[in-house]
């Protein structure tokens, strides 16, 4: 399951971006949670009062599921693009 | 939101504000430039085209050109918005929206800081939201929209999973379904709760369009060609995995849109792309307390607007589907005209003049899609007990209905009994669903009539500021303590 | 058709609610009325501090019974409404404020509330999120905050349980006095008919007391408030400033509420129907100011509620003058924290137990009357 859900385009501009440390290649352009669907990273934290797993669900910006702590700050990773260097941190508290 | 700090708010003004830069305020925007009012164009997303005509990012393009007709329509719009003089505001969050004596006053985070924008007339053109009917397991990792599919599928060229079953109701079935084809990824089923029937009914206001039936022929002729199972008059009923979806259950549907407990069947899949049917976005016309009335087959709650476009409130326009869900083609041809009933009044204001009354019919294509796609009261009532109504905040439907029981009788105290809605989405996945509960008990029925009178009675969550949730370290900026404009000291 | 109770209370928020209660309680027979639902205007949408440090002096005694009473609230009302017990720190960033801050801390001592004052470091203590640059801070052991929200569901099971004929949604048009005591007038229609009378309306004890051709002016405030998403935790006290203007508080589920009473957009009519942006980013700047770990949040949620405020700023409670066994019972600052306590001594008061009904009379407050239209028409 290493293979990515990516479907096109190259490679010519490939950044790296750390997710809890781990580097992980994305594609200049695309959003944290494209490229975390694209590596098959899809937990991404728990709910605050039943630390139930979620995931990306609605990808436009309006369910809250998809934030994490981005370069530190809360980010809904559906509405931030990648970029090199970038430190995401999932299922931070709370 | 990429917003660094910024110390000072950034303030400009023009004839008419757009809030939403999709098919819509887009096209409004255009017209409105050509009729020589000065526009400001505000959207979240960093280029113009909502969510339908959303930009690919240059850097994902690949060597064959996207040739699809979103695409070009939205490079078309991009263009003309390129080739005008529009103020446009990209990657901004709109967060107050409010009148002001000029008119409107729009406050919003952009990428250096706050920034407000004064307009005599706005066009609300937010687009919509979609709504799916909760089972047990919507929740999981690897659930999620036909909406957030199109989004992946078309502007970031990634597939939602390896094994995708594509479900719910309306046009974005068979379009995602056959997208996923197309880009080479594998659909286990297609679970739809329409039945041919159902479809056939439409078919009427189909050949109202050819050019969108025949786009619809086609997605339907991939999905046949992939021997993709299609499941007719069939819901999802639950998704199941421990950390990540693994499998899901389906259940035919019976008339009234409710799955029947018999016929069964689980499928495998690691992917659950499911819609139940899109919300107006009616955040901002709630804020301003303009007028709504609920239709069902337009998406639930929509402002009430006459031909033109207008609200109840002076000033106050909405255009594409925020004033209800008609889709992309109607939502266009209403920039345009909303764009020239803003122009019009603007001239009729100057020349003192009586404002002209301007009407429109529905369009069939538009509406029959959005019917077969309208919620299903007796689909709500089956929703089990445990089932988590609230993703925010775990609230469950066995917590709502002890809020009813309770004595909660309208949405906003069944919020305040059980925190539905409290959460970041500002209860926007939930609050249709939540107002459909209520409505199913206070009306001891589940047909459509007694549910929509009940619906109009009991109203939606009161819309409150920020529109979205705004990071509190951007909107304050860099500031010294000595210039917080702190009141006088209460008295004593 | 007409019901015959022995009390009759307009208005459904906690001083409405309590006072019903607690004359049901004392084997009245009673009906309350609220034209929405109970306690969703400033009972159920303030910030549910209860703090002696934004409290006036006058009403110190008050409050501090209200705050025992918040403590005990699931003995006596069935529901702890989600109280919480905490230190409160009011504090001061200049040399101005600390000055207004030892001044008013003496004087709220003076009435009876525990208020010393700390060093920034013995704040720190108490407060370990709170922002290095303070001076000085009062700090209170009597503070605390409920979760305002849940009040109205807490006190509808109470008064049912107590026999209150509680009537929801049922706005009232006018009352009428007649010989045998007062008649309730809704949609057109009369609905109920008692000796006594209870006016607790909020920002409404103005139209209210006209209905009986009494004059006594309210001034309506529009008291904004913002809830940021539940963060983890980065206080443990409640923080306002010297100048009241700040009210600061975490819940145990995370969400961080900013109050302080800046003033927002409406009035009575209409309302709180917009916010000020430049008064939210200022409530939010001096919140982040005092602390700082809070600008990592996010805002999901702000809107206003409406506080009553008399001409100097005292409550309204007491006889209604002129008419025998009519009562008001409103414009009380901090109500959320006293109101308990005050609401409790009125329908003691009504029932003929306690000092009487003359808590805060409001003869002070009169303007010549205004002609009485129940008895004109």
């Amino acid at each position: 399951m290493s293979e990515s859900l990516r479907f096109s385009g190259g490679t010519s501009h490939e950044v790296t971006v750390h997710i809890d440390g781990e580097p992980m290649r994305c594609r200049l352009g695309e959003t944290v949670a494209s490229a975390l669907i694209a590596n098959r990273v899809r937990l991404l934290r728990h709910s605050p009062r039943d630390r139930r797993p979620r995931g990306a669900f609605c990808m436009m910006g309006v369910c809250q599921e998809c934030v994490a702590w981005v370069d530190g700050a809360w980010r809904q990773t559906c509405q931030t693009s990648v970029v090199d260097g970038m430190a995401v941190e999932l299922d931070r508290t709370p | 939101m990429n917003a660094p700090i910024a110390s000072t708010t950034a303030a400009s003004s023009a004839d008419v504000a757009i809030i939403g830069a999709g098919p819509a305020g887009g096209t409004a925007a255009v017209t409105l430039r050509s009729r020589g009012l000065s526009v400001t164009l505000v959207d979240e997303a960093p280029l113009p085209g909502g969510q339908v005509w959303r930009a690919l990012p240059q850097t994902l393009k690949s060597g064959a050109a996207d040739r699809s007709p979103d695409r070009i329509d939205g490079d078309k719009l991009r263009g003309a918005l390129a080739n005008s003089d529009v103020d446009w505001r990209g990657d901004r969050r709109v967060w107050s929206v409010m009148r002001d004596p000029q008119g409107f006053r729009i406050d919003a985070l952009g990428p250096s800081g706050t920034e407000t924008i004064r307009a005599r007339s706005l066009i609300v053109a937010s687009g919509t939201h979609e709504r799916t009917v909760p089972f047990p397991g919507w929740t999981l990792p690897g659930v999620m929209g036909l909406a957030a599919a199109t989004i992946l599928l078309k502007s970031q060229h990634v597939l939602p999973g390896q094994r995708v079953v594509v479900a719910g109701a309306g046009p974005l079935l068979a379009a995602v379904a056959a997208g996923i084809l197309k880009a080479g990824g594998e659909v286990a089923a297609v679970i739809d709760q329409n039945g041919a029937l159902d479809w056939l009914g439409a078919s009427g206001a189909m050949l109202s369009r050819p050019a969108l039936a025949i786009r619809g022929a086609g997605w339907v002729r991939r999905i046949v060609g992939a021997r993709t199972p299609v499941y007719r008059r069939h819901c999802v009923v639950a998704a199941q995995g421990e950390t990540d979806l693994a499998s899901i259950t389906i259940a035919p549907v019976g008339a009234n849109g409710a799955p029947r407990p018999e016929g069964r069947k689980d499928l495998t899949a690691d992917s659950l792309v499911i819609g139940n049917g899109l919300v107006p976005g009616t955040e901002i016309t709630r804020l301003l307390r303009a007028e709504h009335r609920f239709d069902r087959d337009l998406g639930g709650w929509c402002p009430v607007l006459d031909g033109g476009g207008r609200t109840t409130i002076e000033g106050l326009y909405v255009a594409g589907d925020g004033g209800g869900v008609l889709g992309v083609d109607a939502a266009r041809a209403g920039g345009r005209h909303v764009g020239e009933t803003v122009a019009d009044d603007a001239r009729a204001v100057a020349n003192r003049s009586e404002r002209r009354p301007t009407s429109r019919r529905r369009p069939r294509f538009g509406a029959a899609m959005a019917h077969l796609a309208r919620l299903r009261p007796a689909h709500v009532a089956s929703i089990p007990a445990e089932t988590v109504i609230c993703r925010c905040e775990d609230v469950t439907r066995a917590e709502i209905d002890r809020a009813i029981d309770e004595g909660a009788d309208e949405v906003n105290q069944i919020k305040h009994f059980t925190r539905c809605g409290m959460g970041p989405c500002q209860g926007r996945f939930c609050g249709d669903i939540v107002a459909e509960l209520l409505a199913l008990r206070q009306a001891g029925a589940d047909d459509e009539t007694t549910i929509d009178r009940a619906r109009a009675r009991i109203g939606s969550w009161t819309a409150r500021v920020p529109i979205r949730p705004v990071p509190l370290d951007s909107l304050i900026g860099d500031f010294d303590y000595a210039d917080i404009p702190v009141p006088p000291p209460a008295p004593l | 058709m007409t019901a015959d109770y022995d009390a009759i209370v307009i208005g459904g928020g906690l001083l409405g609610a309590t006072a019903a209660l607690f004359l049901a309680r004392g084997g009245m027979r009673v009906a309350l009325f609220e034209r929405g639902p109970l306690c969703r205007e400033a009972s159920g949408t303030n910030a549910g501090t209860l703090t002696m440090q934004m409290t006036r002096v006058a009403l110190i005694p008050f409050a501090l019974e209200g705050h025992a009473m918040w403590q005990s609230a699931r003995d006596w009302l069935g529901h702890d409404v989600g109280m919480v017990t905490c230190d409160g720190l009011s504090l001061a960033f200049t040399e101005q404020e600390a000055d207004l801050l030892s001044d008013r801390a003496a004087k709220r001592r003076a009435a009876g509330a525990p208020i010393t004052l700390l060093s920034p470091a013995e704040a720190q203590k108490v407060e370990p999120g709170v922002s290095p640059d303070i001076l000085l801070a009062g700090h209170c052991p009597v503070d605390g905050f409920t979760e305002a929200y849940s009040t109205g569901k807490a006190f509808r099971v109470a008064l049912l349980q107590a026999g209150v004929a509680v009537r929801e949604h049922t706005p009232v048009d006018r009352v009428e006095h007649e010989d045998a005591g007062y008649s309730v007038v809704s949609d057109g229609k009369a609905m109920a008919r008692a000796r006594r009378l209870v006016l607790a309306g909020g920002v409404w004890i103005e139209p209210m007391l006209a209905w009986l051709g009494v004059r006594l002016p309210i001034k309506t405030l529009i008291n904004q408030l913002a809830i940021t998403e539940r963060v983890a935790p980065i206080m443990r006290s409640v923080v306002g400033i010297a100048s009241g203007l700040l009210s600061l508080k975490q819940y145990p589920n995370g969400t961080v509420l900013i109050g302080g009473g800046w003033q927002g957009i409406g009035n009575r009519a209409e309302g709180g129907y917009a916010l000020s942006p430049e008064a939210l980013i200022g409530n939010v700047r001096l919140a982040c100011h005092a602390i700082p770990a809070l600008r990592g949040a996010r805002l999901v949620r702000a809107w206003a509620g409406l506080e009553a405020e008399t001409d100097d700023a005292l409550p309204a409670v007491g006889p209604v003058p002129g008419h025998a066994d009519a009562y008001v019972c409103g414009s009380v600052h901090s109500g959320y924290t006293s109101g308990l306590a005050i609401a409790r001594h009125l329908a003691a008061g009504i029932l003929g137990e306690g000092a009487g009904p003359e808590l805060f009379p409001i003869d002070r407050l009169l303007r010549q009357s205004a002609p009485n239209p129940t008895r004109e028409t």
